[in-house]
């Protein structure tokens, strides 16, 4: 009975070669270090999962923006749960994406021919500092305010069109209701949007480069 | 790399592969490893180490220390070697160079060899940069002084609790009632007659953290009534003023503290001795300053009866005088009796006051209602009179809110 419904899925959607393609394929003897990407992909769909939850009852603006956080923490049945993992699985995402470029680095994975995965994998990079940046405001309290309103200054300082860049960000001369908005959206919509494709994009190349082998003594 | 480079490429590429496993299920096994590690890991922090609270935004309040995420603490501090007219070196140049040189690095490394050994200046670089970024975010963190919160009240935890008690007395007596034991509230604009729970209960004091006391005070609970305190949401009071209230509450109400001997001995009621006569500023003012002056101060419903400085205990009220010296028929006496009269019902409303605080308000008010220890020591050596008039209007200072 599996066996048919599976030959009849197959017919119509091909899993037999996606199976073959993505999941029976040979790889290179590799260590653990090449789990790092994967970590990443599984913090970033954690993030995902969670960020999702958060949205229930947070409320992006500035009155309630920091009410709705500690009502997350304290009214709401494992908020505090969600936000923690949400919190710390940002910073663990930061550092396995760098480390991951890292090992990627040191094992000059980025050469030939998967120039376009490292390329793609630099943009994955800013928009996971992004989302870091942008969800720092989210809370809307003392450290988040005073942090976005200094990085937002920094961005004045670039030449000639430095103010212009800082007004785009904040939307406006002050951190704002605008500003929130903003960011908020950034970091629901934009941010979240480039990464799934850029993530895309990514798991397509490797999948059809396959994963490098470690460097040898010849290589 | 030209095309023969390629060929051998993926020659040996090809070998590589022969020689290794299967996607599915070595890798796949080693990936579902770590990540549910990670998944432990996040579950770990979530619950052990916790998310830290901070203060509402508050614009206005510049002493902040920004303190960003610790991810862009090496940018911050590389900032700092760029200061006034090369700042734009700093946080235009470096960063763009850095990036672009990020994105392009496959296109101008062009050394074809993957071996550590073979690319020794690629590997250098980036182990400085590696370094320099790690060493600047520790150079950050050590050198971030930590954040001095406004407000913050000096001393050690005694004075903490005491200052915290007189807080407690002027902000949230009219609602909490001063022993924290809740019930309906009586005389309070907007809020009369809702029921609030006790906040001293052995309940109470074992489900909620000092860190939820802080951020309830704080922030208020605004759909039960509760009001913010925090001057960041337009309160009065700063993060060290709730941090007494909050210490106040803990060690005064929790079975599972003892309050300091210092701190219970300063925030007693003096003693009288039998036939003492008290005086306003020594017994009367830690009374009102506990049970009364929540409600009797300026800008709370309370039949314009201030109750803050000798003068007005004297002389203020729709139905002034209520206190009149040598007679135990003033409005203040009945109404502590918990009587219902003319000005108003029982005082305080909610819940009666103990008996020896009645008896020491009675003995003030029959030796006179003396202002000053010396006034009340001239009236229990006999002359039961009244303060002379010089005393009267001079008042002590206004209890300080
Ligand atoms: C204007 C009235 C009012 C004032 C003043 C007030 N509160 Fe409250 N408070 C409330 C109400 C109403 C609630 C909700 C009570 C309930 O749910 O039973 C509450 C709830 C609380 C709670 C949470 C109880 C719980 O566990 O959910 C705490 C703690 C608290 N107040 C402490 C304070 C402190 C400390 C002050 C003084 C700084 C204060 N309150 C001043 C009205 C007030
Ligand atoms: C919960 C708030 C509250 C507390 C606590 C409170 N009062 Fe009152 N008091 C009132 C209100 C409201 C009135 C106005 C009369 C009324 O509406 O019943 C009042 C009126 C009075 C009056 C009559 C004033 C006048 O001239 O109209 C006296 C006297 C008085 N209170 C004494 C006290 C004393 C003494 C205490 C402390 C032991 C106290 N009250 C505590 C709310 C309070
Ligand atoms: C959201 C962030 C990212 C995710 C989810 C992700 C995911 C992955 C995964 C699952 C792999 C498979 C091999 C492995 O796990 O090591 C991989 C490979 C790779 N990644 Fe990423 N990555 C991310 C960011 C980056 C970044 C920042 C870079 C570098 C700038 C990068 C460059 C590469 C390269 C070059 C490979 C090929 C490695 C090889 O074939 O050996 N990636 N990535």
């Amino acid at each position: 009975m599996a066996a048919k419904i599976l030959d009849w899925l197959d017919e119509r959607l091909g899993i037999k070669t996606v199976y073959d393609t993505v999941l029976d394929r040979d790889v290179p003897k590799v260590n653990w270090w090449f789990t790092l990407g994967s970590a990443s992909l599984f913090l970033f769909v954690m993030q995902g999962i969670t960020g999702i939850f958060l949205t229930v009852y947070y409320v992006p603006t500035p009155d309630h923006a920091a009410d709705s956080i500690l009502y997350i923490m304290n009214g709401v049945d494992f908020g505090w749960l969600i936000r923690g993992i949400h919190h710390w699985g940002a910073s663990l995402m930061v550092i396995f994406v760098f480390i991951h470029m890292l090992r990627t680095f040191y094992c000059a994975a980025y050469k030939f021919p998967r120039e376009l995965t490292w390329v793609t994998g630099v943009i994955l990079l800013l928009a996971t500092l992004g989302m870091g940046f942008t969800g720092y405001l989210l809370p809307m309290n003392q450290r988040s305010y005073w942090a976005t309103t200094v990085g937002t200054e920094i961005a004045a300082t670039v030449p000639f069109i430095g103010t212009f860049i800082m007004r785009v960000l904040r939307g406006g001369t002050d951190i704002s209701a605008v500003t929130l908005a903003r960011f908020f959206s950034a970091h629901i919509w934009i941010l979240p949007a480039v990464l799934v494709l850029t993530i895309s994009i990514h798991m397509y190349l490797i999948v059809r480069l396959g994963i490098s082998s470690i460097p040898k003594e010849d290589d | 790399m030209n095309e023969e480079q390629k060929q051998e490429y993926y020659k040996k590429y090809k070998k590589e592969k022969q020689k290794g496993v299967k996607f599915y299920p070595d890798i796949v096994y080693k990936d579902i490893i770590v990540s549910f590690g990670l998944f432990l890991l996040l579950i770990g922090l979530a619950t052990f180490v916790g998310v830290d609270s901070a203060p509402k935004a508050d614009p206005s309040d510049t002493t902040y220390i920004p303190r960003p995420e610790w991810y862009f603490l090496f940018l911050f501090q590389m900032l700092k070697y760029f200061p006034g007219q090369l700042e734009w070196v700093g946080t235009a140049i470096i960063p763009a160079i850095a990036v672009l040189a990020l994105i392009l690095l496959p296109f101008f490394d062009r050394n074809p060899k993957r071996f550590w050994r073979k690319r020794k200046l690629a590997i250098s670089i980036m182990t400085v940069i590696v370094i320099g970024i790690v060493a600047l975010t520790v150079v950050a963190v050590v050198t971030t002084p930590a954040q001095e919160e406004s407000g913050t009240l000096a001393g050690t935890i005694s004075e903490k609790i005491v200052a915290g008690e007189e807080l407690y007395g002027l902000y949230c007596v009219e609602c909490h009632g001063a022993d924290g034991e809740g019930g309906e509230i009586i005389g309070v604009e907007g809020l009369e007659g809702v029921e609030v729970k006790s906040i001293s209960s052995q309940d109470e004091m074992y489900t909620r953290s000092d860190e939820t006391f802080f951020n309830i005070i704080g922030f208020g609970q605004g759909s039960l009534g509760m009001p913010p305190f925090s001057k960041a949401y337009a309160g009065e009071l700063g993060p060290g003023e709730i941090e007494a209230i909050v210490a106040f509450m803990r060690y005064t109400w929790d079975d599972r503290i003892e309050i300091p001997a210092e701190a219970a001995q300063a925030s007693a009621i003096p003693e009288l001795a039998p036939d003492e006569v008290p005086s306003y500023e020594v017994h009367i003012v830690p009374i009102v300053k506990r049970y009364c002056i929540s409600c009797h101060r300026p800008g709370k419903k309370n039949g314009e009866y201030f109750i803050t400085t000798y003068d007005e205990v004297m002389q203020s009220g729709d139905y002034a005088p209520n206190v009149i010296p040598g007679d135990l028929t003033s409005n203040l006496i009945r109404m502590i009796h918990r009587e219902e009269i003319e000005a108003g019902g029982p005082m305080p409303p909610t819940k009666a006051l103990k008996p020896e605080l009645i008896d020491i308000f009675e003995r003030w008010v029959l030796g006179g209602a003396p202002n000053t220890v010396d006034d009340a020591a001239a009236a229990s050596t006999g002359s039961a009179e009244p303060p002379s008039e010089e005393t009267l209007p001079t008042g002590t200072p206004t209890p300080s809110p």
